[in-house]
């Protein structure tokens, strides 16, 4: 059930029993009143007649009248005062009786009082008033009078009263309920664009927000539900650019692995098939020889990186860096003294938590790298300094749109040249994420001929 | 003999397709990269360039950038790539190239299908010359030794199709599906027989090497 429905109804059920409640103690008080109000006026019309009655008989009706003349006389001074709604009762007998009713029981002894002694009786639809009290001071006669009114009139009165009241109440109730539903349709209104902005968010537009603005608890849960739609944005942004990362990574992986493979499987095509001069046999044979271990370090590469990407395998401990230095230098001394480079090494770096084996091979890398750059003759630097390691060579640069892009895996500035040195186009790449590993970043600084200059920067403090 | 351009910037496989073109009596010129390529191109001195094999990610300028220059020496071109999505395929085949060979590919598949495109642009081969043997193919006849030999149409076909791609190896299968049609119905002991008349009426018992598992290969090294 929807919410603006389940406050409607729940308002006309209160309004209904309040109001209900209320109004029924009111129609029944109002009738309380009203009898109240009709008995006592009858009362005191009664009271008056009785006196008024009770005097003419005293002076009027004489010890000699005959029974007959005694009678008219009565019937006479009745009709003079009270018209047709009274009887005269005398020693329990009706002497007068005006009225079209006739009394069960004519020597009721409530009537014998001087007070007034009233009873409302029912007679099928009518509501009958029966009045009585003594006639005061009539000597040792004893006369009673009795006043009988049909009320039924009153009670019709109240009956619609209360059949109008109910109407009018029922009607306020509808009112009500019509005015509570367009109030929370209305208050409601800024959930259902939350509802829309969340059924479009969940549809896949990540850019839809709720446009709901004020400051109740609607609007407040809005501004957060549009923070939270914010941060998946960005999230899934940032996921999809990984994944695209990782697709370019792998399109780039299989044409790498193509080229070896195109070789391998054409040069051994070649020796099975075709009529080849023994030189000739032995180059394919050397050929494949090559290209397998070039796959093989393609796969040890992509397996440190794989691993790197998993790190859970990195153990930091406190190292010197001049000791690592010194190791770095001591296995690079002998592949550099063969293409005849020399490394100037300089540390002047406080320990630091570092995986050993990950830096060391960061640093070899990199040495590595402008080892490939580089002619016999050249020097490379190796400097720490305060939070940064720099790499400096004198080989042949890089060009500068391409600086961007180096550290991306499998991309190679020159693609002939860096095959030829053995290089698959990984390895900067692995230094970029060991660098991330330790919270240092890698800047890359080029000049075309004049050399380049990778610095490793650790963060502050 | 036929010169064919091969640009390919990776080393060992422009050496697989030199060695193997020049097994099977090509002349290949090796370019490892498209400005080397272009300005070969630009020399004046290529007209005898019958077919250029041309990788399309190449450094310095691209394959499909150099289909230009080729076209204006009136090259016939074959992209040898590694790139099979079809959109390159279409793109390269649009340009005008005659053919697009995926990477990794066959050598016989590579032979067959350059042999197609010289057949096409009319520079296949006139004559081919195996020891003292000489295959007149504008005119259907071989001779040895100068003196003619009469050779069954099915026998001509056989040996036309094993001296074209000499030194490779042919199964009986593929013969059969080349000189008969994939449609004969016959067995491969036809391709047997056929052989053995080749054999006996050039005498090249020791030319034609069966080869055991394969089929058979029209040996004739320079």
């Amino acid at each position: 059930m929807k919410l603006w429905v389940k406050l409607a109804l729940m308002t006309a059920l209160i309004l209904l029993l309040s109001m209900g409640f209320f109004g029924v103690e009111m129609i029944y008080r109002s009738i309380l009143y009203n009898q109240e109000k009709t008995i006592e006026s009858c009362e005191q019309q009664l009271q008056s007649t009785a006196y008024a009655i009770g005097r003419e008989l005293e002076n009027g009706l004489r010890e000699e009248y005959s029974e007959t003349t005694k009678r008219s006389y009565i019937n006479y001074v009745v009709k003079k005062y009270g018209a047709s709604q009274y009887i005269l009762i005398e020693d329990a007998q009706e002497v007068c009786n005006l009225t079209p009713f006739t009394l069960k029981n004519p020597g009721d002894e409530r009537w014998n009082q001087t007070q007034c002694s009233s009873v409302i009786q029912r007679r099928g639809e009518q509501y009958i008033l029966i009045s009585g009290k003594a006639v005061p001071a009539m000597g040792d006669a004893d006369y009673k009078l009795v006043l009988v009114q049909d009320i039924s009139k009153l009670y019709q009165d109240m009956r619609e009263q209360a059949f109008l009241s109910i109407l009018v109440f029922l009607g306020a109730v509808a009112v009500c309920v019509v005015l509570v539903f367009l109030v929370t349709r209305k208050i409601l209104r800024p959930l259902r664009e939350l509802q829309h902005a969340a059924r479009d968010i969940s549809d896949g537009k990540l850019e839809r927000r709720a446009n709901v603005s004020g400051r109740d608890e609607i609007s407040l849960m809005a501004a957060d539900f549009n923070k939270m739609a914010d941060r998946i944005e960005e999230q899934v942004t940032e996921l999809s650019k990984v994944s695209e990362q990782r697709r370019q990574m792998l399109g780039s992986l299989t044409h790498e692995m193509k080229t070896p493979m195109t070789s391998i499987i054409g040069y051994s095509d070649t020796l099975l098939h075709v009529n080849l001069k023994k030189e000739q046999q032995e180059r394919a044979l050397l050929h494949i020889k090559e290209e397998c271990s070039r796959l093989e370090r393609l796969s040890s590469k992509l397996m440190s990186l794989i691993g790197l990407y998993e790190n859970d395998s990195i153990c930091m401990e406190w190292v010197s860096m001049q000791q690592l230095f010194e190791q770095v230098a001591r296995l690079e001394e002998h592949s550099l003294k063969q293409k005849g480079i020399r490394l100037e090494c300089s540390c002047h770096m406080e320990d630091r938590q570092i995986d050993r084996d990950l830096f060391e091979s960061l640093l070899v890398n990199l040495i590595d790298n402008g080892a490939k750059a580089s002619e016999a003759g050249k020097t490379i630097c190796l400097t720490g300094e305060g939070n940064v390691i720099t790499v400096r060579d004198q080989g042949c640069g890089i060009p500068r749109e391409e600086i961007e892009r180096v550290t991306e895996a499998f991309y190679m500035v020159d693609k002939t040249r860096s095959r030829k040195a053995g290089g698959c186009g990984l390895g900067l790449s692995l230094c970029s994420m060991i660098a991330q590993l330790h919270h240092a970043s890698l800047a890359i600084e080029s000049e075309i001929g004049k050399g380049t200059k990778v610095s490793i920067i650790f963060p502050q403090g | 003999m036929t010169k064919i351009l091969v640009i390919e910037d990776d080393n060992a496989i422009s050496e697989l397709i030199c060695m193997n073109l020049g097994a099977a009596g090509y002349e290949t010129i090796p370019i490892m990269d498209g400005l080397a390529a272009e300005a070969l191109l630009q020399d004046g001195k290529n007209k005898e360039i019958a077919l250029a094999l041309v990788d399309v990610m190449l450094p310095g300028k691209d394959g499909f950038a150099l289909m230009e220059d080729l076209q204006r020496e009136g090259i016939p071109v074959i992209y040898l790539t590694a790139k099979d999505d079809v959109l390159s395929k279409v793109h390269g085949l649009k340009a005008g190239a005659e053919d697009y060979i995926v990477k990794p590919f066959e050598v016989l598949e590579l032979l067959v299908r350059m042999e197609k495109v010289l057949k096409r642009t009319g520079r296949s081969r006139q004559k081919i010359q195996i020891r003292d043997v000489m295959i007149d193919l504008k005119e259907h006849s071989v001779s040895k030794d100068g003196v003619k030999v009469s050779l069954k149409p099915l026998e001509y076909e056989l040996l036309v199709t094993l001296a074209g791609s000499k030194n490779v190896a042919f199964t009986r299968e593929e013969l059969l599906n080349r000189i008969w049609g994939c449609d004969y119905m016959g067995e491969t002991r036809t391709v047997d027989v056929h052989i053995g008349q080749l054999r006996k009426k050039l005498d090249f018992y020791d030319v034609i090497r069966t080869i055991s598992k394969t089929g058979y290969r029209l040996e004739d090294l320079e």
